[in-house]
């Protein structure tokens, strides 16, 4: 099989969504062939061209304004109307992680990604909604609280290789909100130390 | 006075026939041509509060969102979502809010910066609009809402530049 893995991150490393991508290619395994693709560094053409013939397309990104980032919506708007010719039967996955603890607040966003399947007339795989998105590094994928994206990848990654269509998959870390919100805020604070500002500067208007 | 910031994606021509002129009431921001996408560097947040730490037009957003009472935003329509060049726009300005979260409602969202934030009023157009995504359209614009604080918001839907340009006159 042909399987094109899309990173819809503006950032070249340490994404969320590149990890969850990395752990998928290793499930995907290396007997076929599975590339990962990055939109904020490729332009249209070589996207295509990366696409075509491909079996799958897998997009990771993470949940930006409630929506899909924009650089990445633009790829996604300018290849609708030639993605179908490239690669007849693709079938596409998405997995949105977002920054708040609650999976599901990344399906408006996989509709998203339905309504561009619709446009595109290609065949919905499924959507993935991985909450706490910013926890992807943390912990190897599968394990400690990340064992829950571990599983949701190795379901992905059997849908992926037996070209199955599923419902939406929607999960939370294995580690609790009230720990990932108070850490979360202590994050920020040290992030704001170490650029030379005092905590209560980050409320500053 | 009830202040007004438009953001739009329309071409000059099309602007010229429903946006208003700028004034003590309406500021304008065209979306073209297109601002750069936000890198996902957090600077907003934690290097320079409140704005973003790109050096173009789009790092004014945010700040200016403060200043108004409404945001209407005119954008095609893509996928039940706004249009890249509206969306990279929105997407450089969560310096708007603070990184903190607070739970609304049994769910996390991001706690506020300003005391006030304005209105948000979707005007979105685009051939053969359907349900599905207005359904979309309809999700997106309550949790932009509630992300940016917002306790009022509207949506209207045109099939094409023209009957949004009747609607409005």
């Amino acid at each position: 099989m042909k399987i094109i893995l899309l990173n819809g991150s503006p950032k070249n490393k340490d994404s969320a969504s590149g990890i969850i991508l990395t752990a998928l290619q290793e499930r995907i395994g290396k007997t076929h062939e599975c590339v990962i693709c990055h939109a904020a560094n490729q332009d249209k053409q070589e996207i295509i061209q990366a696409i075509s013939g491909a079996n799958a397309l897998v997009v990771s990104f993470p949940l930006y304004v409630d929506g899909i980032p924009s650089h990445l919506l633009r790829l996604l708007d300018e290849i609708q109307h030639e993605i179908a010719d490239t690669a007849p039967g693709l079938l596409v996955y998405a997995i949105v992680n977002n920054g708040f603890y609650e999976g599901r607040q990344n399906v408006t966003a996989l509709d998203m990604m339905r309504n561009f399947c619709d446009r595109a007339g290609l065949a919905w795989g499924q959507g993935v909604g991985v909450g706490a998105g910013g926890m992807a590094g943390a912990a190897p994928v599968g394990h400690g609280p990340m064992k829950n994206l571990g599983s949701a990848l190795d379901l992905l990654a059997e849908n992926i290789l037996g070209n199955n269509s599923a419902e939406d998959y929607i999960f939370e870390p294995n580690f609790p909100r009230f720990l990932y919100k108070a850490s979360a805020h202590v994050g920020w604070k040290m992030q704001a130390r170490k650029n030379g500002l005092k905590a209560d500067m980050l409320y500053g208007k | 006075m009830y202040k007004k910031l438009i953001l739009h994606d329309l071409s000059n021509g099309e602007a010229e026939e429903i946006i208003p002129q700028e004034s003590a009431e309406y500021t304008i921001f065209p979306a073209n041509p297109a601002v750069h996408h936000c890198i996902g560097c957090f600077g907003c947040w934690v290097k320079t509060p409140g704005r973003c730490v790109l050096k173009d037009r789009g790092s004014d957003f945010a700040v200016l969102m403060s200043q108004h009472d409404q945001v209407i935003v005119i954008s095609r329509l893509v996928f039940g979502g706004l249009s890249p060049e509206v969306k990279s726009v929105l997407d450089r300005s969560i310096g708007f809010i603070l990184p903190f979260f607070r739970i609304v409602d049994g769910e996390m969202h991001h706690t506020k910066r300003y005391e006030k934030s304005p209105d948000l009023s979707y005007l979105l157009y685009g051939p053969d609009i359907n349900e599905r995504e207005k359904a979309t359209a309809q999700k997106l614009v309550a949790a932009n809402a509630l992300n940016f604080g917002a306790e009022n918001y509207s949506i209207a839907f045109y099939q094409s530049f023209h009957e949004m340009k009747e609607a409005l006159a």
